[in-house]
């Protein structure tokens, strides 16, 4: 069976989503169900008891066969993104963490200095570390190397929209990685996502694209079978492009020459 | 009853002195709820928060899972 192994753990979908952005918690949780999605991201936030239905892990969690990845989204240095980790792991007792450190509210581009840091301590400590990072080969094989369970390239800035703008940077990637990496961040749709799989990439996380649609249900279950499509061809071998055509049938004339 | 001033996820609250953590999440509605605390930087996991007291100025943080990407 094909899978997306991560760390001890075996996941059959290749999509991962995040919970953030949808108009109500019944509506995610649908979209969560419609995904097929295993895996899903959370962010941890401050009690509010005027607003308790924020409170996700208990809706998640009945929901069955889902693991939680929280993200360290709010931290701006390695030191915040340990302390937020930590609290998470206390919180969900999930392995994973999204390390997310942006510290420019503007771009929300990933810092790679203090990602380093922060996944080499919770490595370290034996977290599943998933690094959002700008899509650079050098920095994903430090992360490797300190032993970062995959590397998150993202497509394009958060929430953008502006799909797989780093397509040649993550081919790189792909090309000299030795842990699964899956693209992160500003995937618009799933011909996108498709995209990305055929490249070689082993899963996608998705937010916003279903999130902020008009119809999340039914864009989760697109993204899908995008994904699943896209994986299945990078298996089944793409045809390499030709700079001249070839034929699909028979060119010899056989019109006119009957006597 | 003798109270005491804490900053509760960035606010100052007024508790009962000698109040326990699990005394605190009742007082601000999160018993029920599955959160993580954080007082003065320590989290405080579930096995300790009946006996772990809270004090004057102490900085408490009550944490749930929200949406995010």
């Amino acid at each position: 069976m094909d899978s997306l192994q991560l760390g001890s753990y075996e996941f059959s979908s290749r999509l991962i989503l995040g919970t953030g952005k949808f108009s109500s918690t019944r509506v995610m949780l649908d979209a969560v169900r419609a995904s097929g999605t295993q895996l899903v991201t959370v962010a941890l936030r401050r009690f509010n008891r005027e607003q308790a239905e924020d409170d996700l892990f208990g809706p998640l969690s009945e929901i069955g066969g889902i693991t939680i990845m929280p993200n360290t989204s709010g931290a701006a240095t390695a030191r915040e993104a340990v302390r937020a980790a930590h609290i998470s792991r206390e919180l969900s007792g999930s392995p994973f963490v999204k390390v997310e450190i942006h510290p420019n509210p503007h771009h929300l581009m990933p810092d790679p200095i203090e990602t380093y840091e922060a996944c080499r301590i919770l490595a370290g400590e034996g977290f599943l570390v998933m690094p959002y990072i700008p899509a650079d080969p050098v920095l994903s094989k430090r992360l490797e190397e300190v032993g970062c369970t995959s590397v998150m390239p993202l497509g394009s800035a958060i929430g953008s929209g502006q799909g797989l703008s780093t397509a040649e940077m993550v081919r790189i990637i792909i090309r000299e990685s030795n842990i699964p990496v899956i693209v992160d961040a500003g995937l618009r749709s799933p011909s996108e996502a498709c995209a990305a799989m055929e490249m070689g990439c082993d899963a996608v996380l998705v937010n916003s694209a279903v999130a902020v649609s008009s119809d999340p249900v039914a864009m989760a279950s697109a993204f899908a079978e995008a994904v699943q499509a896209g994986r299945r061809a990078k298996l089944a071998g793409i045809m390499p492009r030709s700079g001249s055509a070839v034929a699909t049938s028979p060119l010899t004339s056989f019109l006119g020459t009957a006597s | 009853m003798d109270m005491i001033s804490i900053n509760l996820n960035g606010e100052r609250r007024e508790i009962p002195a000698s109040s326990s953590v699990v005394d605190m999440l009742e007082l601000t509605g999160a018993g029920r709820q599955q959160v993580a605390v954080v007082v003065n930087e320590r989290i405080v996991r579930p096995d300790e928060r009946a006996t772990t007291i809270l004090r004057e100025n102490d900085q408490v943080d009550v944490l749930v899972f929200a949406g995010g990407g």
